[in-house]
């Protein structure tokens, strides 16, 4: 396995600094990629301050169920985007079920990413302990996440929390073979070698050279990685193991309109939209941050 | 809508996934196993009922206990002493003959504390059971037991074949089933379908059935379809033709579609209902478990979440069931928010700083034990919606449906949401309130000798009066304790293609189906 | 070569023993009595207990674990809680049907991958390669079950070209192509995504290695270039991203399966951990992670064919 680790996708295993400078600048004259930011960015305070800004009580049943969005005929003020089968408003649970759904992504990246990077540079670093660490790799990638994720909802019941952490898991294997294929890299340069002859530390070199020129990959990474945690979250609580009721979270939301799809599709069309919506601009940014720190790929 | 439909069929005609005699069921779940004895699972009956047959069935009025096996019988004075006498030519589906030893055999498998099954209690305190001739069976009681018929009816009652169970061993019921029923056994895979086929020569199913003779379908497949939106659209594109499980969102639209009827019987006796463990912290004080009832609305609850195809319960049984007392039908409690708060208040239970009442530090977060599917999940929240008006935190925790009967079985939860068949109050009193089904299924640890002894009295009871006197002080008690929070009764619909035959909904068990020896596509 | 594969298999080796041991502590943690689960709805708790004890489940985990590796080494998986029926028999009837899934996937979003990313980056900047990578991007940021339910509702009922419940039938027989249609096509667009953005990422890659700049030199037509030097080049991050992303199309093979009843191993996996049916659930875990670990090592293999440089080291 170890002879495909260099190939892997993110990989950008040079010195950064150059491109550093310039990539906001870079990343602004990509037109999608600064949609996406634009979007991402209102999405998330949105979510931020759904408290303030949401209509409903997320949780409050009214009395008019299945009211479809206000650009259909039956549509009112009152419901924009209309209520779901128990009648609860619908824009109010998606802000507050956005804000469920990032947090999990975003917790779940940040156990992966924290744990698996450090694996894998460490890997990267001692040549002694990879094929250990590599071999734990194995193992764990042998558990897909959402195996991962049903085994601990089985045993610590439907949650939010079981959830979070099966996703974390599950990200750290991928994050530590990205992480030790850039730390390769990283390590084979001159610098390096350069700082162990000065006398540097293995510390001082982890910190000074390794992690400050593989963190943008990794980041880029991770964002990439952001989207298909918070689509295999949706998945996991679409089948009933994520957060419990009456919390809001979208995979959920979906989970619960899909009865009422043939009557009722906007209950299920919504959250799947927004979920949609959040991992495509996550994906267009990542895509478009690789791209510029990438120069390889670069026409 | 009427063009895709047409479209539909045409490709449905073209495609021809129906056979003029073979017949596509979908249903919810599956059950654990068929062994007769041994699964309680709604779906295990249906399938049982087609596979199996019982000394004596259940007419469709659910009033009536007709022929089976037997083609008549006679009970003693003393109400201890049934006689049956068994109908001729009766034959396996390997093709052996069928004696009364065989029917003896099966009930007293079912009983025998070896076969550790769950529902030997339905059987009665039973003295011997005998047979004296290759056409009789003797059924003695230790003292009377006025449901017994009934419970005779029940798939629990399925005659078996003593070879088949020492043959299989623990593959009996999952592998192969040899029963004398309308169907014959052919393959089982679990979770996913149930197949059978037409048992040839059969003519001995009961009186009330048109078809005499063996079934008109060949072929039988169950198919499980946990989704409810796709079982719908399954009966819509003639994927399937015929099911009891169509979510009641859709029948509105059923109703208007050119290419299903539904049909629907009240003559169904199917309760959903919350019940508390009634000596737990929170839901043991009688005041919380009153305003528990009060802050529900059911009848909200079935125009809203169930599209009024339900009847909204007040009671723990359906008023129409046998040995109800309309005297109860007044101190039922209705649905009154304000006096909800009022009681909580009275009662001590203040709000908290979240709005959710406590007393003596104690919060009113009392947990729900559901099972998974889409039903419950719906009913629990709109319940929870309810309860949080009136500062009651319901948790709901859901377990998948095979986990959730061993979780209902503990100590651990507040309440629990159940839903049951019946045929009569004596059915349902004496299966949840008897003292000595505690933990389960008297799952509300409720312990009262009163209760006890007139449930005794109701069992043992000769005449119809005295019964009903009996059950109706129970009820009485029960529904004043407010032991449960009956959410609604719900009907028999079963929704099938014009291809066939219309379909008289059964309910025996809940098993809309029953023998299904009427199943018949049109000419 | 061969030394290769002896090589991965005997490292598999503690793999998937601690694939085994993670397994089974798992589903040992998992609330839900499995003895309760056997004894059924309302049995008592006399006879719970008498089932807990004829099961061994009153013995200590190890012992526990030591039985079940003893048991397997037998090839024994035990009886499924629920159906009672042999986890081995349960297995075998679900492996079929979800290989036929997989490999109905990814026999045309595969090639349809390669074709889009090739194209993609043949035309690199221009429209078409701003339509396939919108397209592909798109693809990876739908969730599984959408594309289901969209798939459902106008091939299945809207238009009812294609059935969506269940199997039909083994692979090769019109039922069974007519069933698997709609599972296959969800489950092979959320691939065509991943497929298209590598292919063409390492066929830009390709490209400008000095060996295809000297092909273009020698005077070899753009589209000779990339079919002999580029493609075949290019094809071995793509094999690598099939390995990695086997997890992921398992993952989308859990919530299809689910949604249109087809009654394959990741369905079953659901249904017996959900149902905390630990002998079933230990039996799928396995299958699942000896699947996996034997596409890795079918992926190194390829690799190692198609990349000359592996074969010299």
């Amino acid at each position: 396995m170890s002879a495909t680790d260099t190939q892997t996708p993110a990989a950008a295993p040079q010195d950064a600094a150059p491109v550093h400078k310039s990539w906001w600048r870079a990343l602004m004259r990509d037109r999608a990629a600064m949609l996406a930011l634009i979007l991402l960015t209102i999405i998330v305070i949105a979510a931020i301050i759904a408290p303030l800004i949401a209509p409903h009580d997320p949780n409050l049943n009214s009395r008019s169920v299945m009211q479809p969005p206000v650009w259909t005929e039956r549509g009112t003020w009152e419901f924009i985007l209309g209520t779901d089968g128990q009648g609860r408003d619908i824009l109010s649970r998606i802000l507050y079920g956005t804000r469920l759904t990032l947090l999990i992504g975003l917790v779940a990246v940040g156990i992966g990413g924290v744990i698996g990077s450090g694996l894998g540079l460490l890997a990267s670093m001692y040549p002694k302990i990879d094929p250990w660490v590599m071999r734990l790799n194995d193992m764990m990638l042998s558990f897909p996440a959402i195996l991962l994720g049903l085994a601990l909802v089985a045993v610590a019941g439907p949650g939010v929390w079981p959830v979070i952490v099966a996703l974390g898991i599950a990200s750290i294997p991928d994050c530590a073979r990205i992480a030790r294929s850039i730390g390769i890299g990283v390590m084979g340069q001159e610098y390096i070698e350069a700082g162990r002859a000065v006398g540097l530390s293995d510390w001082t070199i982890f910190r000074r050279y390794l992690l400050r020129n593989s963190i943008s990959s990794i980041m880029i990474f991770l964002s990439l990685r952001f989207g298909q945690v918070i689509l295999i979250g949706a998945a996991l609580s679409f089948l009933g193991l994520g957060a419990r009721p009456p919390a809001s979270e979208l995979g959920m939301m979906a989970a619960q309109g899909r009865d009422f799809l043939l009557f009722a599709p906007h209950i299920a069309t919504i959250p799947s939209v927004v979920i949609f919506l959040i991992v495509l601009c996550a994906n267009v940014a990542g895509d478009a941050l690789r791209d510029v720190l990438d120069p390889r790929l670069k026409s | 809508m009427k063009k895709t439909l047409l479209l539909g069929c045409a490709l449905a005609v073209l495609t021809g996934t129906a056979f003029a005699q073979e017949i596509n069921i979908v249903r919810e779940v599956d059950s654990n196993n068929y062994d007769p004895h041994k699964s309680t699972a709604r779906a295990a009956a249906e399938s049982l009922f087609m596979l199996g047959d019982t000394l004596v069935s259940l007419e469709p009025d659910m009033k009536t206990v007709t022929d089976g096996l037997a083609k008549s019988w006679e009970v003693s004075d003393d109400k201890m002493t049934y006689t049956f006498h068994l109908k001729d030519g009766i034959k396996f589906c390997d093709g052996r003959d069928m004696t009364a030893d065989d029917v003896v055999y099966s009930l007293k498998r079912w009983i025998d504390p070896e076969t550790k099954s769950p529902v030997a209690w339905r059987a009665g305190t039973v003295k011997d059971i005998t047979a004296p001739d290759a056409k009789t069976v003797v059924y003695q009681l230790e003292e009377p037991f006025s449901e017994l018929l009934y419970q005779l009816t029940q798939s629990f009652a399925t005659v078996i074949d003593k070879n088949d169970v020492e043959k299989l061993g623990a593959d009996f019921g999952v592998t192969g089933l040899n029963t004398t029923g309308p169907f014959c056994w052919g393959e089982w895979l679990p979770r996913d379908r149930m197949t059978m086929t037409r048992h040839e020569g059969y003519n001995w199913g009961p009186q009330f059935y048109t078809n005499k003779g063996a079934p008109h379908m060949a072929k039988v497949t169950w198919q499980i379809v946990p989704e409810e939106n796709t079982r719908t659209v399954a009966l819509m594109t003639d994927q399937s033709q015929v099911t009891q499980y169509i979510p009641q969102i859709a029948f509105a639209q059923m109703r208007n579609t050119p290419t299903v009827e539904v049909h629907r019987s009240d003559e169904a006796f199917w309760t959903w209902f919350i019940g508390f463990k009634v000596d737990k912290p929170t839901v043991s004080d009688p005041a919380v478990r009153r305003a528990m009832n009060m802050a529900v609305d059911q009848d909200a609850l079935a125009r809203d979440i169930l599209f009024g195809e339900v009847t909204p319960a007040h009671s723990y049984i359906s008023e129409n069931a046998l040995d109800w007392d309309p005297a109860l039908n007044d101190k039922l409690i209705k649905y009154d928010p304000e006096a909800a708060i009022k009681l909580l208040d009275e009662a001590g239970w203040k709000p908290g700083a979240d709005g959710i009442r406590e007393k003596d530090g104690v919060k009113l977060r009392p947990n729900l034990y559901i099972q998974g599917g889409s039903t419950w999940q719906k009913l629990a929240e709109f319940v929870q919606a309810e309860l949080l008006k009136v500062g009651i935190g319901l948790d709901i925790q859901v377990f998948d449906a095979t986990v959730f009967w061993g979780k209902v079985a503990t100590q651990e939860f507040d309440s629990f949401g159940m839903s049951y068949p019946y045929i009569s109050a004596g059915d349902a009193l004496n299966l949840y309130f008897l003292s000595k089904n505690i933990p389960t299924p008297n799952r509300m640890n409720w312990n009262d000798p009163e209760t006890d002894e007139w449930l005794a009295e109701g069992r043992r009871a000769t005449d119809d009066a005295s019964r009903a006197a009996a059950y109706a002080k129970v009820l009485d008690k029960v529904h004043e304790a407010a032991v449960w929070l009956p959410l609604y009764h719900e009907p028999m619909t079963i929704v099938q293609s014009v291809k066939l035959e219309p379909i008289v909904p059964h309910n025996n068990y809940g098993a809309g189906l029953y023998k299904g020896l009427d199943l018949k596509y049109r000419e | 070569m061969i030394e290769t594969i002896i090589n991965r298999l005997l490292v598999s080796i503690p793999v998937l023993f601690g694939v085994l041991f993670l397994g089974f502590a798992l589903v040992q943690l998992a609330p839900g009595d499995p003895a309760a689960v056997q004894a059924g709805p309302s049995a008592t708790p006399e006879i719970v207990a008498k089932i807990r004890e004829e099961m061994g489940l009153d013995q200590p985990m190890i012992v526990q674990f030591g039985r079940y590796i003893e048991r397997l080494a037998h090839g024994d998986l035990g009886r499924s809680l629920i159906s009672n029926k042999a986890v081995s028999s349960e297995l075998a009837a679900a492996i079929v049907p979800t290989l036929e899934l997989m490999f109905a996937s990814l026999i045309w979003s595969i090639p349809l991958g390669i074709a889009m990313g090739t194209l993609a980056a043949v035309w690199r900047g221009s429209l078409i390669d701003r339509a396939i990578m919108a397209i592909s991007v798109a693809g990876v940021s739908l969730p599984i079950f959408f594309i289901c339910l969209l798939l459902i509702q106008f091939l299945g009922v809207k238009y009812p070209i294609f059935p969506f419940i269940g199997r039909g039938g083994p692979l090769w027989t019109v039922d069974g192509l007519r069933h698997i249609a709609l599972p296959a096509l969800s489950l092979g667009l959320i691939f065509i995504g991943p497929v298209s953005r590598m292919t063409r990422s390492s066929v830009l890659e390709v490209l400008r290695l000095d060996h295809v700049r000297t092909a273009r030199a020698k005077g070899l037509t753009e589209t000779q270039v990339i079919l002999r030097h580029g493609l075949r080049n290019a094809l071995i991050p793509v094999v690598t991203l099939v390995g990695l992303q086997i997890g992921y199309l398992l993952g989308g093979a859990v919530v299809t399966e689910t949604i249109f009843s087809y009654p394959g191993i990741g369905r079953l996996a659901v249904g017996a951990i959900l149902s905390a049916d630990f002998p079933l659930a230990q039996g799928t875990i396995l299958v699942l992670a000896l699947g996996f670990i034997l596409v890795n090592l079918i992926v190194d293999i390829l690799y190692a064919r198609l990349d000359p440089r592996v074969q010299k080291k």
